[in-house]
C-alpha cells in the first residue's frame, strides 16, 4: 500500500482534524436542517473561517458540512414534511406520513443509518477509483482535457434545467464571465476597462456567494410571513429495530450504488439520485404499493442515495478538478485558496494530502451517524431557531465571506451584483448551477482548446484523433440528445423539479 | 413564463451583441493558424446570440400556462434589496460595527420581529460577537470606519 495512504490516514486522525470534521458534521446537520438554509449556503457561511484556518482543518470542516448537511436535510422532511435541502424531497414521501402516525422516531432511525450505509459505500468508490482515476487522467493530453471539461460543462448544463437552452445559456454565460481578466494563454486584458481589480478576473466564490445566498435571502424573506409549522420534538427511540434494517437492505443497496454512480457525473447530484433510487426501490419492493403511506425502504432508499452521492461527487473533483456540484465547486476554491490544485497531479504532488481528504470523508460519514443518532434531539430543537435571527446573520457572514477573500470592498459589490443576476435568473426559471460551474471550469476549457489548436496549427481534426477527446466528445452529445428526450418525456417522469442546488 | 422567456431571449441578445462589440476591439495579437485572446469570446458571442434566439423562438411559439404563484411579498424583497445595497455603501466609511448594527436591526424587522429591545439586542450582540470572532479571530481585517482608534 502506498505511503501516503499512510501518511492521509494520519492527517485526518489527528485530534484538531477529528474536532473540526465532528463540528463540520453538527454545523451540516443543523443547516441541513432548517428550512430556507441549504448546504451551499451553509457552506457560503464558513467559507471566511476556512480562509484562515490550514487546509487539511478547513476541509475537514467543509466535508464534515457536506455529508452533515445531506443527513439533516431528512430531519425537517420527516418531521414538517419541508425538506431541509433539495435532496431530501424524495425522503419527505415516505417520512412524513410515517411521523404523521407518530413513528418520527422510526423513520429518523431509519433515515440516518441508510444514509450512513450510502456515505460508507461512497467513501470505498472514492477510495478505489480516485487514485485510479487519477493516474489515467495523467496520460490526458491538451485536446482530451478539452473534451473531458466540454464534456463536464453540457452534461452539467443538460441535468440542471428543465429547458436545455436555459441551461446551455447558463453555462454560456459563466463561460463569457471567466473571460474578464487576464487570458490565460497569453496574458492580454480582456473586458477589464482600466479596473485594477477586474485585472484577475472574477472569482468565482465571490460569485457563488451572491448566486446562491442573496436569491435565498430574498426567498426566505418572501415567505417571512408564513406560520410556523408544529414540530414534533418528542421522539421514541430513533435506533432501528432488526427487522427494519431487514427490510431496508434491497433499497440502501439500490441508493448506495445509484448515488455513487450518479454523483460522479457532474450535475446529477443529490436530488436526481434520491429520486431515482426511490423509482426503482419502489419497482423492485414486494411492498411497492405501501409507497408513499410511510414505508421504511421508502425513507432508505432516497437517504442512502443522497449520501452516497457525496463520495461519488469527490471523485471528479478529485482526481480531473471537475465539480460536481456547487459544494465540490467551493471545496475545489477552498483547496485553490490553500496552494492545492485538485487534479491528477494531486495525487502525484500531493498524495498524502489527497488520501488525507478521503480519510476525512471517512470520518465524516462516522461522525455523521454517531452525532446524528445521539444527538437527535438537540438538533430537533433547533428547527425553531427563528429566521429573524438566523437570516440576518447569514446575510452579515456572505458579505464577511466576500470581503475577506481578498479584503477587498470591490469583492462585495461584485457579490451584490450576483445576487441581482441570481434573482433574476430565479425570475426567469433558468438555473445558476451551469452558470457557477462554467466559472470554475471556464479557464481549463479554454486553455486547453487553445493550446490543442496552436499544437496543430488550427487544425481541428485534432480533436478526432485521439480516442479519449472523441469518447467524450460523443459523451457530450449524447448528454445533450438525453436532454432533449427527458424534456419531451418529463411530464411523466417522477424526477424533481431541477433545483438551485443540488445538495 | 412565455413573457418572461422572450424578455430573457431579448435581454441576452443585446448582451451578446454588446459582447461580440466588446469582443472585436480585443486586440487580435497571435501567430498565424492559432487561436489569439478574441478566439475564445467570439464562440461565447456566438453561442450566446445563437441560443438567445433559440429562446426567443420557443416564447414564441409556445402557449402561455398559468401564472407561477407568488409566493410572498414582493415589497419586502425589494425593501430586504434596498437595506443591502444601503449598507454596502456605507459600510467602507462607517465601518463594520456602525454600519451591521442598524442593517441587522432592519433585517430582523423584514423578518417578522417586532420586539424592540429584542431587536435592539440582538443586532448588537450579533455585530460584536461577528466583529471580535473575524477581526481578533481569524485576521479578517473588518473596516472599523468611524470607530478607529476607538474599537480594538
Amino acid at each position: 500500500m502506498s505511503p501516503d495512504v499512510f501518511a492521509g490516514i494520519a492527517q485526518a486522525s489527528g485530534f484538531l482534524v477529528l474536532l473540526t470534521t465532528a463540528v463540520g458534521v453538527f454545523i451540516g446537520l443543523t443547516v441541513g436542517m432548517i428550512p430556507g438554509m441549504t448546504i451551499s449556503t451553509g457552506i457560503i457561511v464558513l467559507l471566511p473561517v476556512t480562509f484562515v484556518l490550514p487546509a487539511d482543518i478547513s476541509i475537514a470542516l467543509l466535508l464534515g458540512l457536506y455529508v452533515g448537511g445531506m443527513t439533516g436535510g431528512s430531519f425537517s422532511a420527516v418531521l414538517l414534511n419541508i425538506p431541509g435541502t433539495p435532496s431530501a424531497s424524495a425522503t419527505a414521501l415516505d417520512g412524513y406520513p410515517m411521523s404523521a402516525r407518530g413513528e418520527a422516531g422510526r423513520a429518523l432511525g431509519i433515515a440516518i443509518t441508510s444514509s450512513f450505509v450510502g456515505g460508507i459505500v461512497s467513501f470505498f468508490c472514492l477510495l478505489f477509483i480516485a487514485p485510479l482515476l487519477a493516474e489515467v487522467a495523467l496520460s490526458f493530453r491538451t485536446e482530451d482535457m478539452f473534451a473531458l471539461v466540454f464534456f463536464g460543462i453540457t452534461i452539467i448544463c443538460s441535468f440542471a434545467a428543465q429547458s436545455l437552452v436555459k441551461g446551455l445559456l447558463s453555462g454560456v454565460i459563466g463561460l463569457a464571465i471567466v473571460t474578464i481578466g487576464q487570458d490565460p494563454v497569453m496574458g492580454t486584458q480582456r473586458f477589464t476597462f482600466g479596473e485594477v481589480n477586474l485585472i484577475g478576473g472574477i472569482h468565482f466564490l465571490t460569485a457563488m456567494i451572491g448566486l446562491f445566498a442573496i436569491p435565498q435571502l430574498v426567498s426566505n424573506l418572501a415567505d417571512a410571513g408564513g406560520g410556523a409549522k408544529q414540530i414534533q420534538t418528542k421522539l421514541k427511540s430513533v435506533l432501528p429495530r432488526v427487522a427494519d434494517l431487514r427490510s431496508i437492505r434491497m433499497p440502501v443497496t439500490i441508493g448506495s450504488l445509484t448515488g455513487a454512480f450518479l454523483g460522479i457525473l457532474p450535475g446529477a447530484g443529490g436530488p436526481i439520485a434520491a429520486f431515482i433510487s426511490y423509482d426503482y426501490a419502489q419497482r423492485v419492493s414486494k411492498r411497492g404499493e405501501d409507497f408513499g403511506t410511510g414505508s421504511v425502504e421508502g425513507v432508505a432508499a432516497p437517504e442512502s442515495a443522497n449520501n452516497a452521492v457525496t463520495g461519488g461527487a469527490l471523485i471528479p473533483m478529485m482526481t480531473l478538478g471537475i465539480p460536481g456540484d456547487p459544494v465540490t465547486a467551493i471545496l475545489i476554491g477552498a483547496l485553490i485558496i490553500h496552494g492545492l490544485a485538485p487534479g491528477p497531479l494531486m495525487f502525484t504532488e500531493r498524495g498524502d494530502f489527497a488520501f488525507g481528504l478521503i480519510f476525512s470523508f471517512f470520518w465524516a460519514n462516522i461522525f455523521n451517524f454517531i452525532i446524528a443518532l445521539t444527538a437527535l434531539r438537540v438538533l430537533v430543537k433547533l428547527l425553531a431557531t427563528p429566521r429573524a435571527i438566523l437570516m440576518p446573520s447569514v446575510a452579515v457572514l456572505c458579505v464577511i465571506g466576500a470581503f475577506a477573500l481578498r479584503n477587498n470592498f470591490f469583492d462585495v459589490y461584485v457579490m451584490l451584483f450576483f445576487g441581482l443576476v441570481g434573482l433574476a435568473m430565479r425570475w426567469l426559471n433558468m438555473p445558476v448551477v451551469p452558470l457557477l460551474l462554467a466559472l470554475v471550469l471556464g479557464v481549463p476549457l479554454e486553455e486547453n482548446l487553445r493550446v490543442a489548436l496552436t499544437s496543430s496549427q488550427g487544425d481541428i481534426a485534432i480533436f478526432f484523433s485521439s480516442p479519449i477527446a472523441v469518447t467524450f466528445l460523443a459523451l457530450s452529445a449524447l448528454s445533450i440528445i438525453w436532454s432533449l428526450r427527458a424534456a419531451r418525456l418529463r411530464p411523466k417522469a417522477p424526477l424533481p423539479p431541477p433545483t438551485e442546488n443540488s445538495s | 413564463m412565455r413573457r418572461r422567456n422572450i424578455i430573457a431571449a431579448l435581454v441576452l441578445l443585446a448582451i451578446g451583441a454588446g459582447y461580440g462589440v466588446l469582443t472585436s476591439q480585443l486586440p487580435a495579437r497571435s501567430l498565424p493558424d492559432t487561436p489569439g485572446p478574441p478566439f475564445f469570446p467570439w464562440i461565447n458571442t456566438i453561442v450566446i446570440l445563437a441560443l438567445s434566439a433559440a429562446l426567443l423562438v420557443q416564447g414564441l411559439a409556445t402557449v402561455d400556462g398559468p401564472a407561477p404563484a407568488q409566493t410572498g411579498s414582493r415589497q419586502r424583497a425589494a425593501w430586504a434589496l434596498g437595506v443591502f445595497f444601503a449598507y454596502l455603501m456605507v459600510l467602507p466609511g462607517a465601518g463594520f460595527i456602525l454600519a451591521t448594527i442598524p442593517f441587522f436591526a432592519a433585517l430582523m424587522v423584514l423578518f417578522g420581529e417586532t420586539r424592540v429591545l429584542r431587536v435592539a439586542a440582538s443586532a448588537m450582540l450579533a455585530t460584536a460577537s461577528l466583529y471580535l470572532l473575524f477581526r481578533h479571530g481569524f485576521g479578517v481585517f473588518l473596516p472599523t470606519g468611524l470607530l478607529k482608534g476607538i474599537v480594538p
